[in-house]
């Protein structure tokens, strides 16, 4: 009889175990991606190097022979989107009824800001479709009211690092994940050189803080008549807090203390000096120097599109995807109007956002994430949960959660970074290392079911309040966080 | 025992008038039972949606909720919606938008069926091209004036600034005091045919007699109107009038699509408010107080609505 020494057999099992993961992660998976080494040249570095097979890793989450129904609604293309994205959301669509042709897919697209108001009126009469993809904003709200099932990459075949840590936390609420991220983004600060360069500024430097961005959007307006910095505060729309966060939190300012390190979420900072500074900055360009657009109020960031390759617009920020867009709208332009917009997309040019006094700098991290619902809320009362998984399989593989981001964002699936679409992209897609560059600055929003109101009508209004002289800047900012503090108060 | 009596003839007679009334539905059977599906259909779609809100406006709604964990907070949204500087803004917003639209599409309204009323080369064409506002879809027309009223490249600012009328473009709807005015506008080039082709309707319906016996009376042309055409469209008015005061406390797709209710809710009329109440602030208690309140005003119009109605079939006889 041979005796088996209990020492040896864990020492053994544990180097058999190590082997066993470390050549699955080398062959199946590779090696993760290190957030740690974020940078261009190590976003370039790794872009090539790996090979995926979606519908092989997808069919041992849901069989490809498997038969269903399911209903999905989703964030889809818009007016601002490049056509090149309409495109990859088409082929996506063909593929996935290629690859599982025995599911009857009912897709339903919404506009950023129709689906939030859509969805939730569906789910009040439980008409929700089985799966959703919401903007990032979404997922706490729907998750804390119990919607959402719970959800998370291993559920279709990914790890939870595959991922980006600050994506996952707005898809997490009490320590449950409910949802997996199909796309991140950072946006960066875009400006027109040729207008710089007549304005008598630096063609080839942004401007480094807002304090800048207020004397250049004053220089450009004084001395050549046209709009210095693209400003944008209508209410409900998702654009708003996008532009005017990043620059709240360079200030110091934030709604909370949603810019540190751990968040708490328990004391408004709206009416902090350091918000209102921010606020005060936004209105220098509006009221004081009238260096912005005057439509600031009512438009929203496709307004300024236009504006921009008109050359009437000096900087602005934006996606990676907007150099696409003009690139597509120059081509509808015609006669002298294509030529002058010609020359804007020659001058385009984009940086890092700009930083505060203190040097901080900060971005939204924005991005959406795909859901399934809980059965009691969806027509019918049932979800094909192996359906589900099989979109979101395919969604949030590394090549399609690249493609479906291809010139609007980034993969929420880390390991499409890697893919050599990733490459292509880095090859054909202008300026895409500066706005992979902002995402290691990239600050999700609060993580609570109050946000959506937060970011779309209370911050909006604060804007609108001060830059139409409503309020003073300091009524405007105190105005706002009472108004915070009732709704996390729970009042009416 | 005079009493006694006094009350068993009123017993008889409530007997009476109840067998008589039972009687008559019956006789009347088919009709109701014609009428039954309609009857059922209003009641799911508005009985209960009504009742609902009614139900629903004594409720507290926090986002963090699903709207089936509401808080009873009794007369709360209703006292706090009667505090809120909002509502007042929004209400008198909402008064200027209904009187000022109503009124002026009503006159101007009134003023192209009486220019049209007359026969003259090119009237077909002009009435057609005078209908176009009111055919066309609200949505793609809000669109349009908001391009239109663009505050950096809108239309109206480009001609003035070309013709050296003005040295930058106006600003009709990023301003807190022009907005509602432009928004208005806006509304009157709407709602105008509709009043126009009603009074149309309502002049062929004034005896060319009485006009011809009033001129041959010595009767100039405001005395005819006066006198004669004004007393024969009184009813049409007041029920063009009621319609479109109708309509525009419940307008929603201009003031939303072209502005949101914004500026700083400068033009955020009742339904504007009510929308993002409920679906973007989720506030279903206080939006459903809200549409509780504005029911009672536009029932109260209807009341009259409906009165006038009855005037008119009073006055033709018809019932």
């Amino acid at each position: 009889m041979t005796r088996i020494s209990f020492g040896r057999a864990v020492l053994h099992g544990t180097v058999s175990t190590a082997l066993m993961v470390s050549l699955m992660s080398g062959s199946a998976l590779g090696a993760p991606v290190d957030l740690s080494k974020w940078s261009p040249e190590y976003v370039r570095s790794i872009a090539g190097t790996q090979d995926f097979d979606t519908a092989g890793d997808c069919a041992k989450v849901t069989p490809l022979d498997y038969k269903g129904r399911l209903t999905f609604w989703y964030q889809g293309v818009f007016e601002g989107d490049p056509d090149l994205l309409r495109q990859y959301y088409k082929e996506f669509f063909e593929n996935f009824r290629k690859t599982y042709p025995n599911i009857q897919l009912e897709e339903q697209a919404l506009t950023y800001n129709d689906l939030l108001d859509k969805f939730r009126t569906a789910l009040l009469g439980n008409a929700a479709p089985m799966a959703v993809r919401l903007q990032i904003l979404g997922g706490t709200e729907f998750a804390s009211k119990g919607y959402l099932q719970p959800l998370k990459p291993e559920d279709v075949g990914y790890s939870t690092e595959d991922f980006w840590p600050g994506a996952m936390k707005a898809v997490t609420w009490e320590g449950t994940t409910y949802g997996i991220p199909t796309n991140n983004e950072t946006m960066a600060f875009i400006w027109n050189a040729d207008i710089f360069k007549r304005a008598g500024l630096d063609p080839d430097k942004a401007p480094a803080t807002w304090d800048d961005v207020v004397k250049y959007s004053k220089q450009i307006h004084d001395k050549l008549g046209v709009a210095g910095y693209g400003l944008v505060a209508r209410k409900n729309a998702g654009n708003t807090p996008y532009r005017f966060m990043p620059q709240l939190w360079a200030y110091g300012g934030g709604v909370f203390d949603e810019a540190s390190a751990n968040p708490t979420y328990k004391e408004v900072q709206l009416n902090s000096p350091q918000s209102k500074t921010a606020l005060q900055a936004s209105y220098d360009m509006y009221v004081r120097d009238k260096s912005v657009p005057v439509s600031a109020l009512t438009n929203q960031q496709a307004d300024n599109q236009p504006l921009f390759l008109a050359g009437q617009l000096g900087m602005m920020i934006s996606h990676p995807s907007d150099y696409n867009v003009m690139l597509d709208l120059q081509k509808k332009a015609t006669a002298t109007d294509k030529d002058k917009a010609q020359t804007v997309i020659d001058n385009m040019r984009y940086g890092l956002i700009p930083t505060g006094p203190d040097g901080k700098r900060a971005v939204v991290f924005g991005g959406s994430n795909i859901h399934i619902l809980k059965p009691e809320y969806v027509e019918g009362g049932k979800v094909d949960e192996p359906a589900a998984k099989a979109i979101i399989c395919m969604w949030t593989s590394p090549e399609w959660s690249l493609k479906m981001a291809y010139a609007g964002s980034n993969p929420g699936n880390l390991n499409g970074f890697k893919t050599k679409w990733m490459k292509e992209r880095l090859d054909s897609i202008k300026f895409l290392d500066v706005t992979t560059s902002m995402l290691p600055y990239g600050i999700p929003f609060p993580a609570l079911p109050q946000s959506p109101e937060i970011m779309n009508i209370i911050v909006p209004d604060m804007l609108q309040n001060a830059l139409t002289g409503a309020m003073t800047v300091d009524q405007a900012a105190d105005d706002a966080a009472k108004k915070v503090k009732e709704l996390m108060d729970g009042g009416l | 025992m005079t009493i006694l009596t006094g009350k068993a003839e009123a017993h008889r007679r409530l007997q009476s008038d109840k067998s008589g009334m039972l009687r008559k539905i019956w006789s009347h059977r088919a009709d109701y039972a014609y009428v039954l599906p309609a009857i059922v259909v209003m009641l799911i779609v508005i009985a209960y949606p009504v009742y609902y809100t009614i139900e629903l406006s004594f409720f507290n709604t926090p986002p963090g909720l699903q709207l089936r964990d509401k808080i009873f907070t009794g007369l709360d949204n209703y006292t706090a919606i009667l505090k809120s500087p909002v509502f007042w803004k929004v209400t008198s917003n909402t008064l200027i938008w209904t009187l000022a639209s109503t009124l002026i599409a009503f006159v101007l309204g009134f003023a192209c069926a009486l220019a049209l009323h007359r026969d003259f080369a090119g009237r077909g064409i002009l009435r057609a091209i005078l209908i176009i506002p009111w055919v066309i879809s609200a949505v793609a027309a809000s669109y349009i004036w908001k391009w239109i009223y663009h505050s950096d490249f809108g239309i109206i600012g480009a001609v003035l600034v070309g013709l050296g009328l003005a040295d930058r473009p106006p600003n009709f709807i990023d301003s807190v005091s022009t907005v509602l005015p432009s928004l208005i506008v806006v509304n009157i080039w709407r709602e105008f045919p509709f009043a126009m082709i009603m009074m149309m309707a309502g002049l062929q319906t004034v005896p060319d007699q009485l006009l011809r016996a009033a001129k041959v009376d010595g009767a100039n042309a405001w005395q005819r109107f006066c006198h004669v055409t004004f007393p024969h469209l009184r009813n049409v008015s007041t029920v063009t009038i009621l319609l479109l005061a109708v309509a525009n406390f419940n307008s929603f797709i201009i003031p939303w699509i072209m502005t949101g209710g914004g500026p700083s809710n400068a033009s955020h009329i009742w339904i504007t408010h009510i929308y993002e109440l409920a679906f973007g602030r989720q506030r279903w208690g206080v939006a459903s107080a809200y549409s509780v309140l504005l029911f009672m005003i536009v029932m109260s119009l209807g009341y009259f609505y409906v009165r006038a109605l009855s005037g008119n079939e009073r006055k033709d006889g018809s019932v």
